[in-house]
């Protein structure tokens, strides 16, 4: 995991780009890599390119980035870990090519080389990364399926820029700061910006499963690779027995468990009470790992209560012999690194707290690498939207498809009981939004809701922002081609929208901010591949007990059966708390989740704005 | 290609000069076999490049719509060329009638603002939208829900005519021996009253002061002359403020060259084609750092950019200065703005549309 950037003036116009910029945006990213550094310059100094290094396989320097190839054609930057390696080395040296490095940095040079762009679809693992063709005197930029890596580039139709933050690219000064409407409205619609927008009109994020190219001729469009729908409507096409859902759970995870272990530095797991992290370090141990530190963070206000995940976490550790190390969060530590955590979000997230402070625990512990859990409720169904969803379109459905029902009922109702629209919002626009499965997610997953931007936010730029984001169809275009089964739909929705946009970003940031990798087995391409079958035959509960029982010692049916009933975190409580006592407010506000969020959501996209005042009136 | 054009062969300004170029620079790179433009204005003569026919002009609005449409109809149309905003509703129109490609070209002050829905759903629908300047390109993505690979910056051209020479004789017919040159080559139009001329007339007094024997030559034509006569007289410098008029190109090109500082402080430059004119006759320029002037003066790499309130105080410093190489200052201009480069990134746009999408 790394901090990568570049900058190439493509038009013939354009001045040459400047070392200091290269510089400026590669050092903004410190934190992502701060066991080395370097840049590299084309002959003719158009194209730049910029590299901080987390060093997690093949340690020494020869695997220092910018890569360059033996004939000086190509020249790489890579953000991510390539988990297939050992495999495309193989079948590499095989066909006569020489390694001069151990580091999957040179395969990516190697696989360009024989395959061209072609090569996105032989890697395995999660990844950024950008290679510039001395012959071609072009960039080749690619993002993993799943977006776990983030790509963002700039282009102000002379030069072209990329790095793997936007402050990154902000901080380098030429890019503009125009606000993008789209991004802004995507933000209070979702609680985080969907790609491939940001908050800056300039600024775009290369989206997950794409490949770019930029040459004289100008950046072209991102080109897919990788479609979650796709891979989902084969495996729906190829059905297995229930009976088969066990032994495919079992031997996918393990084979994506065993690949996400490559590493030259020891690979930790953030342990949690539920099922997704304790079978996952299970499998660690049944793919051959013994030394684990699994890192579980509890708090100090739940200590001796029921809600404490800590006991629970510390028997499956035992269970699976690791070292177990607790890490207590108190509200005072919350408010402490409040300011760290707006500034270390590159983009505004209403999430991503908890992943901060786990991230923290392991960076304490001295872990580089940690396993998260992170994508079992997408895969197996964890979510209630898996329920819900469909529930809510076979109720509500046939009535919002009726035109302007919807809109009129919301108006009614919202005229008849003005309380709802206050203390239930998302009600007002069941019959107007659960006419399509992409309206009914983003009932059940919107921060806002269209309507209600006009009264959160500029309504010129609610309007512009609608106009451009397009949510529904959007939303929609992530269930192409059509889905027939429910699970599948669901599993689309959540891992294109939610997980993309929101998890695997606060993930990035939280982690990077303490220079830890965060892997993520259950969001692998291979996986989903090889799950795709069983996935729409998945009920309640069937998939998450299928992954307890898929280490060789299964999880206990204590810990299945405590873990349905879910866990409490307190953070929410806390971000209400400062919310309100930021903002001053006397009212007594109602405390349901989604409102909170909605109340916390100001904070963070203020970020960078909270004055000291705020602050102070926060914590105090 | 179909050019659905405001004015290009036997038209004139800078729009016109544009569209020729870029017509042009297609037939000659031969990524184009046969252009038919389609203009509302040719008030000139017209002389037509190989594999470029033009109909007769035609103003009325209507009247060119359907003639537009009817020669669409009669023709094999791969590509449709819009050669203005105003325009790109017919455009698109063609583009869905003949199933053709569409390429819509911004330049300036008239892309800036939001544009009304119905040309903005043509802008929309273009499979390419060129701008002339980075400024023309952030107002039109500001306003346009259209990915940006699709919007490309294709800046003006200067014409082989500019170039350096001798400036001694130009300078003693008009007077300037031993004198401080300032130049500024536009309209005065009172109703877009931003090419600045007003700003370098308010400054002479300052520069005066600071020992500077200042004159200020004035090439164009344009119903606010009066104003900025008037605006002379007001700052007792009437006698330094030369009004010239519209001239012949010769002449254009030797009082470029005869100027000590091209200066332009301009706040509504879609690119500035007189800077590259200025410079490739070998004579430095000034402009506001705002608009597409950035992108003429290369960011205050080929010219000098400056904020309004710098104006007197960088003026005075450039006229301190010795006169830098004019060839080399000329060569620099052809390196990013010449013919070459022009017809190159022409055929780029080409290329681009025949990719698979």
């Amino acid at each position: 995991m790394c901090g990568i950037n570049g900058i190439f003036a493509y038009h013939s116009a354009s001045s040459a780009p400047k070392e200091t910029e290269l510089v400026t945006t590669r050092e903004a990213m410190r934190v992502r890599g701060p066991d080395g550094l370097g840049t590299w310059w084309s002959v003719d100094r158009r194209c730049g390119l910029g590299h901080r290094r987390l060093s997690i396989i093949d340690l020494s320097d020869r695997a220092s980035q910018p890569m360059t190839s033996e004939d000086h054609r190509f020249v790489v930057v890579f953000n991510g870990e390539i988990y297939n390696y050992p495999q495309l080395r193989t079948e590499l040296e095989n066909d006569g090519v020489r390694f001069r490095t151990t580091s999957d940095t040179e395969a990516l040079l190697h696989l360009y080389a024989h395959h061209g762009a072609e090569m996105v679809h032989r890697l395995r693992g999660m990844f950024a990364f950008a290679i510039w063709d001395e012959v071609r005197r072009g960039l080749f930029l690619a993002r993993d399926p799943y977006g776990i890596k983030p790509l963002y580039t700039a282009t102000d139709g002379w030069t072209f820029r990329f790095a793997s933050q936007v402050k990154a690219l902000l901080a380098g000064g030429p890019v503009s700061r125009d606000p993008e409407p789209a991004g802004i409205v995507g933000f209070h619609l979702f609680g985080s910006v969907p790609e491939p927008f940001t908050l800056y009109r300039d600024i775009r994020s290369l989206p997950a499963g794409h490949t770019q190219w930029v040459d004289g001729a100008g950046p072209r469009e991102p080109k897919a690779f990788f479609n979650l729908a796709e891979v989902l409507a084969k495996g729906v096409a190829q059905p297995v027995p229930l009976a088969e859902v066990s032994e495919r759970v079992h031997a996918g995870v393990l084979d994506s468990v065993r690949a996400h272990l490559l590493a030259d530095v020891e690979v930790g797991i953030f342990l949690s009470a539920g099922i997704d992290s304790g079978a996952l370090l299970g499998m660690m141990r049944d793919a051959g790992q013994h030394e684990i530190s699994a890192v579980t963070l509890a708090f100090e206000e739940f200590r001796g209560t029921p809600e404490d995940e800590a006991p629970l976490a510390a028997k499956v550790s035992k269970q699976y012999g690791a070292r177990h190390i607790v890490r207590r969060l108190s509200e005072r530590e919350f408010i402490a690194d409040l300011p760290a955590i707006v500034e270390a979000m590159d983009q505004p997230s209403i999430d991503g707290v908890n992943t901060w402070f786990v991230s923290k625990a392991a960076k304490e512990a001295g872990l580089k690498v940690a396993i998260s859990g992170l994508g079992g409720d997408e895969l197996f169904g964890g979510y209630p939207s898996f329920s819900d969803l469909p529930r809510w379109r076979r109720r509500f459905g046939a009535f919002a498809a009726i035109p302007g029902l919807g809109s009129v009922a919301r108006r009614v109702i919202g005229a008849l009981a003005p309380g709802i629209s206050y203390t239930s919002p998302k009600v007002l626009g069941i019959l107007e939004y659960s006419g399509s499965w992409a309206g009914t997610y983003m009932l059940r997953r919107g921060l806002f809701l269209p309507h209600e931007l006009p009264h959160v936010m500029d309504p010129e730029l609610a309007r512009e922002g609608m106009r451009r984001l397009k949510p529904l169809s959007r939303v929609a275009a992530h269930l192409k081609p059509e889905l027939k089964s429910n699970n599948t739909r669901v599993c689309v929705l959540e891992s294109a929208q939610y997980m993309r946009n929101q998890l695997l970003r606060d993930a990035d940031w939280a982690g990077m901010a303490h220079s830890v990798e965060i892997r993520v087995p259950l969001v692998d391409s291979k996986l989903l591949r090889t799950l795709a079958p069983v996935i729409p035959v998945l009920g309640p509960g069937v998939g998450k007990t299928a992954l307890a029982r898929s280490p060789a010692v299964p999880l206990r049916e204590e810990t299945v059966i405590r873990t349905k009933t879910g866990f409490g975190v307190p953070t929410s409580a806390w971000m209400d708390a400062f919310a309100t006592r930021a903002t001053h407010s006397t009212i007594r506000e109602p405390d349901n989740k989604g409102l909170v969020s909605r109340r916390w959501s100001r904070i963070v996209l203020n970020g960078p704005g909270l004055t000291q005042n705020q602050l102070e009136s926060g914590a105090s | 290609m179909l050019a659905i054009v405001s004015d290009a062969f036997g038209g004139r300004g800078g729009i016109a000069q544009y569209n020729r170029d870029f017509l042009g620079a297609l037939t000659e790179t031969g990524a184009v076999s046969r252009i038919t433009v389609v203009p509302r204005h040719a008030p000139d003569e017209v002389v037509l490049p190989e594999g470029i026919e033009q109909t007769r002009p035609r103003s009325n609005r209507i009247i060119y719509s359907v003639a537009a449409i009817r020669t669409a109809l009669l023709s094999h149309v791969d590509v449709v060329f819009c050669g203005h905003l105003y325009m790109a509703p017919l455009a698109a129109l063609i583009k869905r009638l003949k199933r053709a490609k569409l390429i819509v070209q911004t330049h300036g002050i008239e892309a800036w603002p939001r544009p009304s829905k119905v040309q903005r759903a043509a802008v929309e629908s273009a499979d390419l939208v060129l701008c002339v300047s980075r400024h023309t390109r952030a107002a039109v993505l500001s306003w346009a829900a259209i990915e940006p690979e699709r919007v490309l910056v294709l800046p003006n051209t200067v014409r082989e005519a500019f170039t350096p020479g001798d400036r001694a004789a130009k300078r003693a017919s008009l007077g300037m021996e031993g004198r401080h040159v300032l130049l500024s080559v536009g309209r005065m139009d009172s109703g877009q009253r931003y090419k600045g001329q007003d700003r370098v007339i308010a400054v002479i007094p300052d520069l005066i002061e600071k020992g500077y024997d200042v004159h200020y030559l004035i090439v164009g034509e344009g119903d606010d002359r009066a104003r900025l006569e008037a605006l002379a007289r007001d700052n007792n410098v009437n006698e330094r403020v030369h009004f010239l008029g519209p001239i012949g190109l010769a002449s254009l090109v030797e009082t470029y060259r005869a100027a000590d500082l091209f200066a332009l402080p301009s706040t509504g430059e879609g690119f500035g084609i007189a800077f590259l004119e200025a410079m490739a006759s070998g004579t430095p320029a000034l402009g506001l750092a705002i608009t597409g002037a950035v992108d003429a003066l290369a960011d205050g790499e080929l010219g000098t950019v400056v904020s309004k309130s710098d104006l007197v105080a960088t003026i005075a410093h450039l006229l301190s200065q010795p006169k830098p190489d004019p060839i080399a200052l000329a060569t620099a201009v052809r390196s990013r703005f010449g013919r070459k480069q022009f017809a190159a990134g022409a055929d780029a746009v080409l290329n681009r549309l025949a990719e698979p999408s």
